[in-house]
């Protein structure tokens, strides 16, 4: 939320919004686009693109309060946004829309974004539960990166598309102890004992485990698994391990009960702000990479939610965005746009890493996460 | 001695409100602190910027007042079916007495999630009920009932009946009995449970998570918030209601102060 | 005569009518539901199949006992703890409060205003390792010099203790207001000390108040779970929790399902035991 930043990056941000408007580029890419902005054949726009999305992640136009590039959206296209920010857990959102979904029943939803990390997202996909995109109303589409083009749940981009990446790495207070700056040293350094935490989901944590063995966590066999859940479970036995924590580490974290912990990079932007103390990087042997993805739950209208993925797609518009969010952008070009406006941001590694960044993080084996045993040995070891 | 018990009591008393307020302290004390980030762990130093801003989080004042709309509702008709039950399971008995006194029990015992799903598969199958503020509304007046019923009876029982019996005695049919004597001698377990219930429903998140539609309540939106940090605006929200609901309460007291001073 | 006066036998039932009829459509049926769901078999990827699962009931108390007795003995702590809190505290609303009572009884559903998440924050800005509350400890030897008070059982034993304790003391309230205070005058011009008063005549009073406020206590601490979920470490985990996983991260739904009336039968049970042991008619009237 750019009002909560100091005045000078509040005023920042916003003549960089001001002029990502303002870039000439950014009407030749809406109107044109490969013609797919307007209409595509003979579809119509619904009136309202109803859109569930996680909290505080848009970009919020600090004058009207409401996500800018939605308002801009809407200018262009005259479809209001129904944004509701109620996903708060990829496990809790499923759990609730299960209900009407195995009834063949709509949500009442255009879009919702889940995490490619839980096995939520690859179900939805399974179960056919999502709608298929309108393609033809998303030429934008080769501005994905190319790592995002063929994921495991849904190889050929069917019916997702990202929305924002995260990674996930090790954060650590340099005032109350040394960097650390490998898995083994999280879990095996004595100095940190009972001060330490990982995430719990065993997607962020134990893949980090398998890189720190030497495993490669995008092709999980039952011996990889095993040896990371066992290492785990042996820290969290000894009391080393603190708690299994979903984002709730920030407290601890900011507050000096925890000297390191398993954290995801956008959390930290905001915490450094508070307290320039705290550090964040990908381990040595490798960190996780982790992405919201787009789907259009079944009844909702793919047509309109096409033409917004689309819009979303255009480099500027995607510039704007990871300013906003502070997560990283899947869209190529987006950097290149930013750094004309603004280019301390653009270098900013957690917002666009590199290339030599990304090459360093992985993604879950999109199998790993749909085995029930591994699933009920992690509960397990998180103690239900 | 006599004024060391006595004034004991009051210690130990003052300990507990403070215990019980402490946390609200450090709520307030943080809606004034001044982080840079989304975060509000450590505190930064002293603003008023979030109090003049107080509306500055969207979605946060409408999810505020929709909490507080349902909470006045449901704990209005949950005290009136609540005292009701209390009455019939205190003061006759029927055939299911035990029956009915257990079922109050069980919505208290079950788990919400699965309370939560399971009321959630009947409003999708009954296509009557549509999923936002009814539905929320049903759920919230479901599980406050039980916890109305045992608050009153714990003053039905035990209850000095001579009181009714001497106005019956001087010629007051039932209604007036009640309206008359028993109601104001039960005033304030009602009031309790009324209470209760707003308390319940208020701060409710897994059942009207599941069987809130679209609708976004204040626990809704604060446990969505804090997966990237929850905004002062919330402690500035909390304080508000806070101060306010206790405002109208010395109002009440003020009020009741000048009616004593009136004239019989 | 009046008309309840005609319809005295109707007047039970039409005073439970309106709360037992909408208890029965959304408690009822939802629960009924529940339990044809406890006794399906299958798994999330293939469906579920009604077939008379017994074998979940089995399962869940074979695989999960310890957690159940961990969650009764981590409620019943909590209550002790509520009582003991509570009851100086409504003692002294009831009696010394005067026209401040209303004001005060607000007060103590205060918290409940700023949610469960923030309250909980809050308190564990209170309890941090580096703050003011587990240093005075350390200092004065109850905690060792790395002893803390977050995550661990202490804490969600206090968390749970907190977050229940109008449900308490709002009921000991009702009871300890509706006392005539002339029957302690009573005692005490008969010659009984303010110890005897209390422990003769107004505690027994009380103790309507004493059994509804243990009960609205006990039995939702049983089935909690987000203060193990944020206070605790994997060893606090209660039932509350593995029905939780067992919901949202295993999506096995039956499993959830009978381990939830596995939790219900043994709460009804010991109320069943407790109602006995004190006598019915401080739980019935």
């Amino acid at each position: 939320m750019t009002h909560r930043l100091t005045r000078q990056e509040l005023l920042r941000r916003a003549a960089f919004g001001a002029a990502v408007v303002s870039v000439p580029g950014l009407a030749a890419a809406c109107g044109g686009g490969g013609g797919g902005s307007a209409s595509s054949g003979t579809q119509k726009l619904a009136d309202t693109l109803r859109f569930s999305n996680w909290p505080l992640y848009i970009d919020v136009n600090p004058k009207t309060k409401r996500p800018g590039t939605l308002e801009a959206f809407t200018k262009k296209t005259g479809v209001k946004v129904d944004y509701v920010e109620d996903i708060n857990s990829n496990s809790e959102y499923f759990g609730k829309i299960q209900g009407p979904l195995s009834r063949g029943q709509s949500i009442n939803k255009d879009i919702i974004v889940l995490t490619d990390n839980e096995r939520y997202l690859s179900l939805m996909i399974d179960k056919g539960w999502v709608e298929k995109l309108d393609k033809d109303a998303i030429p934008n589409i080769i501005n994905l990166v190319d790592v995002q083009k063929h994921p495991g749940f849904d190889p050929d981009r069917d019916y997702s598309l990202p929305w924002q990446s995260g990674m996930t790495g090790i954060a650590y207070n340099s005032k109350l102890t040394k960097p650390i700056l490998s898995i083994d040293q999280l879990l095996e350094d004595k100095s940190l004992k009972g001060q330490v935490t990982v995430l719990n989901d065993f997607a962020d944590t134990l893949g980090l485990v398998m890189l720190a063995n030497g495993d490669d966590p995008s092709k999980v066999t039952d011996d990889m698994f095993k040896s990371a859940l066992d290492r785990v479970k042996a820290a969290s036995d000894s009391g080393h391990i603190r708690q299994f924590t979903g984002n709730d580490y920030a407290g601890p974290l900011s507050k000096g009960d925890l000297k390191a912990c398993v954290a995801w990079s956008g959390d930290i932007v905001q915490l450094q702000a508070d307290n320039p103390n705290l550090k964040w990087n990908i381990p040595k042997a490798g960190g996780m990479i982790w992405t919201d993805n787009m789907i259009i739950p079944k009844g909702g209208d793919a047509y309109t939610a096409s033409v917004y993925m689309n819009y979303v797609y255009i480099p500027a518009v995607a510039a704007k965005m990871a300013a906003g969010i502070q997560y990283v952008t899947p869209v190529k070009g987006a950097r290149e746009a930013a750094s004309k406006v603004d280019p301390a941001l653009a270098g900013n590694e957690l917002i666009f890493p590199s290339d030599a960044t990304l090459s360093k993080v992985h993604l879950i084996d999109p199998d790993a996460l749909k085995n029930q045993s591994y699933n009920e040995q992690w509960q397990a070891v998180l103690g239900a | 001695m006599r004024f060391v018990r006595r004034h004991l009591l009051t210690a130990y008393a003052m300990l507990a409100f403070a215990y019980l307020l402490v946390p609200i302290a450090v709520v307030i004390a943080f809606s004034f602190n001044n982080p840079a980030g989304r975060y509000n762990y450590t505190w930064k130093g002293f603003t008023l910027d979030h109090w003049r801003n107080w509306d500055g989080v969207p979605g946060l004042r409408e999810a505020m007042t929709l909490s507080l709309e349902i909470a006045l509702i449901a704990s209005i008709v949950a005290t009136v079916l609540g005292t009701l039950i209390a009455l019939a399971l205190v003061r006759y008995g029927f055939r299911g007495r035990g029956g009915t006194n257990l079922l109050i029990f069980v919505p208290m015992a079950t788990p919400e999630v699965v309370l939560a799903a399971s009321l959630l598969t009947l409003f999708l199958n009954v296509s009557l009920f549509q999923l936002g503020f009814t539905t929320i509304l049903i759920a919230h007046v479901m599980f406050c009932i039980s916890y109305v019923v045992v608050t009153v009876k714990a003053r039905l029982i035990g209850f000095d009946r001579s009181l009714e019996e001497a106005a019956m005695d001087l010629g007051a049919n039932e209604l007036t009995t009640f309206t008359k004597v028993t109601l104001p001698l039960i005033a304030p377990a009602i009031l309790a449970g009324a209470l209760l219930s707003f308390a319940l429903s208020v701060d409710d998140f897994v059942v009207t998570y599941f069987n809130a539609g679209s609708r976004v309540t204040f626990p809704i939106f604060v446990w969505g918030a804090a997966q990237r940090g929850v905004p002062p605006q919330v402690n500035v929200m909390g304080t508000v209601i806070f101060v306010v609901a206790l405002s109208l309460m010395v109002v009440n007291v003020l009020y009741q102060r000048r009616r004593e001073g009136q004239p019989a | 005569m009046s008309f309840f006066h005609r319809h005295r036998g109707l007047t039970p039932y039409m005073l439970l009518f309106p709360g037992l009829l909408w208890l029965a459509i959304f408690f009822l049926v939802p629960l009924g539901f529940l339990g044809y769901q406890s006794l399906q078999s299958g798994t999330f990827d293939v469906g579920y199949a009604f077939d008379w699962a017994w074998g979940n009931y089995w399962d869940a108390l074979q695989r999960y006992h310890a957690w159940l007795f961990r969650s009764l003995l981590y409620a019943g702590l909590a209550t002790l703890l509520a009582l003991v809190i509570s009851y100086p505290l409504a003692y002294w609303i009831a009696f010394r409060g005067g026209r401040w009572k209303n004001l005060l009884l607000v007060l103590i559903i205060a918290p409940f205003f700023v949610t469960y998440l923030i309250r909980t924050l809050a308190w564990e800005t209170i309890l941090a390792d580096q703050g003011p509350v587990v240093g005075l400890l350390r200092d004065v030897g109850v905690l060792g010099d790395n002893g803390r008070l977050l995550a661990t059982s202490t804490a969600v034993v206090a968390g749970i203790t907190y977050n229940f304790l109008p449900f308490m003391a709002l009921p000991l309230y009702v009871a300890l207001e509706g006392i005539d205070e002339r029957l302690i005058e009573a005692a005490e011009d008969l010659y009984a000390s303010r110890v005897q008063a209390f422990l003769r005549v107004t505690l027994p009073l009380s103790m309507p108040g004493v059994v509804a406020g243990t009960l609205l206590t006990f039995i939702p601490a049983t089935g909690d779970f987000i203060n193990a979920q944020l206070l605790g470490t994997p060893n606090q985990a209660m039932i509350g929790n593995v029905i939780q996983s067992k919901f949202f991260n295993l999506l096995d739904y039956p499993g959830a399902a009978a381990l939830s009336f596995a939790l219900m039968a043994a709460v009804l049970i010991l109320i069943a035991v407790y109602a006995r042991a004190i006598g019915t008619e401080k739980l019935t009237g």
